[in-house]
């Protein structure tokens, strides 16, 4: 027979199957199926991937125990070094410590700065004393630059316990932190009513005793049976109900990250629950195309929308107010030239599912969006950093592409050096007027080198002062470090993205690629004012680790969110309403700094009781989309305020949008989602998935 | 449906033995295929997807941990992962537009997209189309095609022999292409053409 006979075969067999009535497999298919897949189990004895597993188990463990005996061990020295009148001093460390990187003060061992407060060294001592004593499994340590003794720390974990220490060691709670927030917020997943955003009411619960699991794990398994090792995410915990008596002003930095939603999703699609402190709310919300209309003049235009709604089960006069933000669009002759210095990970781990296959191809689509003037630069790391490229246009095309496809993953995680290399070479080539900027491809976890997680934010929010800015985008589930990752790209100035496939590195680095280049705005803030007389309470949905204590929205120095062109940030507060009163809900403040001249601006606008819709079915379909997203995000990580809230009313308001938003392929997405995340939710032991699936 | 044991003896899948993977396959393909097709009413699409999580089940069958859930909740977490694949290969091509009559002359040298075989008029159209050829090849297709037999159980069914079987389908393919671009045209432009 003629090769292309095979296809009209082909094609005639599966346009001839449609004609067929049932929904049973043919019975020679089965019978087919079934002779091959046996013929598959004397061939194959596949045995390998178990014994790379349970060798994973086993790091995995090690580094648990590791973690808790530091755990006790640096706390038993916080407390005795408390004590200890001599060493009363000893306390104020935790003063720069819990700034990581925050403020400047905060001094890194590395070298880069010129003094060293003896405090952090005692610290590092502390800290040390625990690694080498606890475990003789730990990963050996590196350390690239001598001299000073580093910070050490497995990974987030420690930086994790330095704030625990760090709450102990200081009372009186100085809200400079997102880390502080969690003690407030502790105490609202366990019920406890809420107080105001800011302030001493932050320490007022006992912090869990260190010796619990710092770090939440997925707790799953990927479909082979693979465990989803060491995923590390952090508890934020969730915004409480706050009375306008107590506090009529809430105030959040802008956040524009996707990455949770796109993680998330990798969880679903594998048939697992995913892990609650995994879920932003924000970044589900904001993950969404809201079309709101771009501004023509000013950088910022304001859209706010209200309508009666409740998470969960029944409120009186209970609406949701969302506020869209929409950032001036950038033409593409208009984005300024970039060079981009590209901090790509091939340790070991991303060879891993092809994970490295995944940024070589993002990188070719990034290039192929990319203009004459723009210029790339490229360092790895793996168990060390080095070079691999220095800057070239596009007229060298052909060697950056030679370069990107030379690189294989293999060894351990340096991932210090190899910022520091492209850090290194991102200030040789800086050029003003241009975007300069570090893009970070990995998939988390650095093992070697300087792992402490407060290092590398040091020196990433030093260069991001003077103007080089950083993109972290994580590749691969499993290994992945989502709280160090959404920390570099906040602390850099840039941004954080998750990609899990083509179609997500097609988003970044294709349709969005201008808005992940060039900012608009920097520390862009916003605070929404509520009025008393008609707001009885608000719940801000999400935005839990972008907190800003109220008085800093007015501090141009206190770090906010960084927005880019013709990106969109979209909040959602659940409010209440005193009955029948008539005036202003809320006025919004935003306040940002323009990214080229640095000038502050600040403006408002108004929302009044009579703007909100008369139902939920009145709204915009953008504003029941946020909604219904916001509504799958707070069941998905449990919100105490989605108590009673079910998945059935959020898949069928998703299966009525995806109509509406016809062709929108992540709301159709959305469907799927929701739909799978009830299967999973719904099963039980007594009642098997399958059993809903096929009838 | 009689009562399915709920746990299958895992410990023999593990160890590739056949006797229980055969009994299981038994019991979850025709689930698995219910699951495909409800995603995508094509049924060639979802033979191919069950086909591929049978063998990621049974290559990776080492990978399953009784501990985590029963053996059915892994091989649908599988397949809900193929699912997830297929959609985003979906999504990273572009939309197909068209009827099938753009895709009729193309059919000897490309697939024809798993788009237009879920257009519900196409499987309306095959139907039509079916249901105008001869008994004889009308047969052969559908024992062919829609039960899965081979060639020879074709020809014992027919009283037949196996070559007298693949003529037949090689006439009823060509029929079947021309049927259906006749079919495909009339609402065009009311020519027919035969």
């Amino acid at each position: 027979m003629k090769p292309e006979n095979n296809n009209l075969e082909n094609n005639i067999s599966r346009l001839v199957k449609l004609a067929g009535d049932s929904n049973q497999p043919p019975k020679g298919f089965t019978d087919s199926l079934i002779n091959k897949a046996i013929d598959e189990l004397s061939q194959q004895p596949g045995s390998a991937t178990r014994e790379r597993k349970s060798k994973f188990m086993t790091a995995n463990k090690q580094l648990k125990i590791f973690a808790y005996a530091a755990s006790i061990l640096l706390v038993c020295g916080v407390l005795i070094s408390a004590m200890l009148p001599s060493l009363s001093r000893t306390r104020e460390y935790s003063k720069p410590t819990a700034m990581l990187g925050k403020e400047k003060q905060y001094t890194l061992p590395t070298g880069l700065e010129s003094q060293q407060q003896p405090q952090t060294q005692a610290m590092s001592q502390v800290e040390q004393k625990g690694t080498n004593g606890s475990t003789a499994s730990a990963p050996p340590l590196e350390y690239t630059q001598g001299g000073n003794k580093p910070l050490v720390a497995s990974d987030m974990k420690s930086v994790r316990l330095l704030d625990k220490a760090e709450r102990l060691g200081e009372p009186t709670g100085q809200p400079a932190d997102h880390f502080m927030v969690m003690t407030k917020r502790d105490a609202d997943v366990r019920g406890v009513r809420g107080y105001g955003v800011s302030g001493e009411a932050r320490c007022i619960m006992p912090y869990p005793p260190p010796c619990k699991p710092p770090m939440a794990h997925g707790g799953s398994k990927l479909p082979n049976g693979e465990d989803v090792d060491a995923m590390f995410f952090k508890n934020y915990g969730v915004n409480p109900f706050i009375d306008t008596e107590d506090d009529h002003l809430s105030t959040f930095a802008m956040d524009v990250d996707t990455a949770s939603y796109t993680l998330i999703r990798g969880y679903l699609h594998d048939g697992h629950i995913p892990p609650n402190d995994g879920v932003r709310v924000e970044e589900f919300v904001n993950y969404f195309k809201y079309n709101y209309p771009a501004p023509k003049k000013d950088d910022f235009a304001v859209y706010s929308e209200a309508s009666p709604w409740q998470f969960g089960t029944n409120r009186n006069n209970s609406y949701l107010l969302r506020l869209g933000l929409k950032a001036r669009q950038i033409s593409e002759e208009n984005r300024k030239p970039a060079i981009l210095t590209f901090v790509i990970d091939v340790s070991g781990s991303m060879a891993r599912e092809d994970r490295l296959g995944l940024v070589k191809k993002s990188l070719r689509l990034l290039i192929d969006n990319l203009k004459p003037e723009d210029k790339i630069g490229i360092a790895v790391y793996q168990t060390r950093g080095r070079k691999v490229m220095d800057y070239k246009g596009l007229v060298e095309k052909d060697d950056i592409l030679a370069a990107i496809d030379s690189l294989s993953a293999d060894g351990s995680t340096n991932a210090e050096e190899g910022i520091r290399i492209g850090y290194e070479m991102a200030e040789r080539a800086y050029k003003p007027g241009y975007i300069n900027r570090v893009i970070l491809c990995t998939d988390g976890v650095a093992n070697e080198g300087q792992t402490a997680a407060a290092d590398i934010l040091k020196v990433i929010k030093d260069k991001a002062d003077k103007g080089i800015t950083l993109s972290a985008i994580g590749f691969g589930m499993g290994n992945y470090n989502d709280v160090l990752l959404e920390q570099l790209g906040d602390k850099g100035n840039g941004h954080y993205a998750y990609v899990d496939t083509i179609a997500e590195a097609k988003r970044i680095f294709e349709e969005n690629l201008i808005g992940t280049l060039q900012l608009i705005a920097k520390d862009a803030k916003v605070q929404v004012d509520f009025n008393p007389d008609v707001v009885r309470s608000y719940r801000l949905v999400g935005y839990e680790n972008r907190d800003v204590p109220d008085e800093k929205f007015r501090d141009d120095k206190y770090d906010g969110g960084e927005v880019g062109a013709g990106h969109s940030v979209t909040a959602l507060y659940e409010i209440k309403l005193w009955p029948e009163k008539k005036g202003k809900v809320a006025t919004t403040y935003v306040r940002y700094k323009n990214a080229d001249t640095g000038v502050v601006t600040e403006f408002k606008s108004e929302f009044n009781t009579n703007q909100l819709n008369r139902s939920f079915d009145d709204s915009s379909k953008q504003f029941r989309l946020a909604a219904t997203v916001a509504e799958f995000a707070e069941i998905l990580r449990n919100s105490y305020w989605a108590k009673g809230a079910t998945l059935e009313p959020i898949l069928h308001q998703a299966q009525t949008l995806s109509g509406e938003f016809r062709g929108d392929a992540d709301v159709i997405e959305l469907v799927d989602l929701v739909s799978k995340a009830q299967q999973l939710m719904l099963k039980s032991p007594a009642q098997p998935v399958e059993d809903s699936q096929s009838e | 449906m009689e009562q399915q044991p709920k746990k299958h003896a895992c410990s023999g899948l593990v160890e590739g033995d056949s006797g229980a993977w055969q009994e299981f396959l038994q019991q979850v393909i025709p689930q698995l295929y219910g699951m495909f097709l409800k995603s995508w009413p094509n049924p060639s699409l979802a033979e191919e997807l069950v086909q591929k999580t049978v063998f990621d089940a049974v290559r990776g069958r080492t990978t399953y941990d009784p501990e985590k859930g029963t053996v059915e909740e892994w091989i649908f977490g599988i397949a809900r992962n193929n699912i997830r694949l297929e959609i985003r290969k979906r999504a990273a091509r572009p939309t197909v537009d068209g009827d099938i009559s753009a895709y009729l002359d193309v059919m000897d040298t490309e697939p024809l997209p798993d788009e237009l075989l879920e257009n519900k008029e196409t499987a309306d159209i095959v139907r039509m189309a079916l249901g105008q050829l001869e008994e004889k090849e009308q047969t052969t297709l559908r024992a062919m095609y829609i039960e899965g037999l081979s060639a020879r159980e074709i020809a014992e069914r027919m009283e037949l022999t196996e070559k007298a079987v693949h003529s037949i389908l090689y006439r009823a393919r060509n029929s079947l292409r021309a049927k259906l671009k006749q079919l495909s045209a009339i609402p065009r432009d009311g020519e027919t053409s035969t």
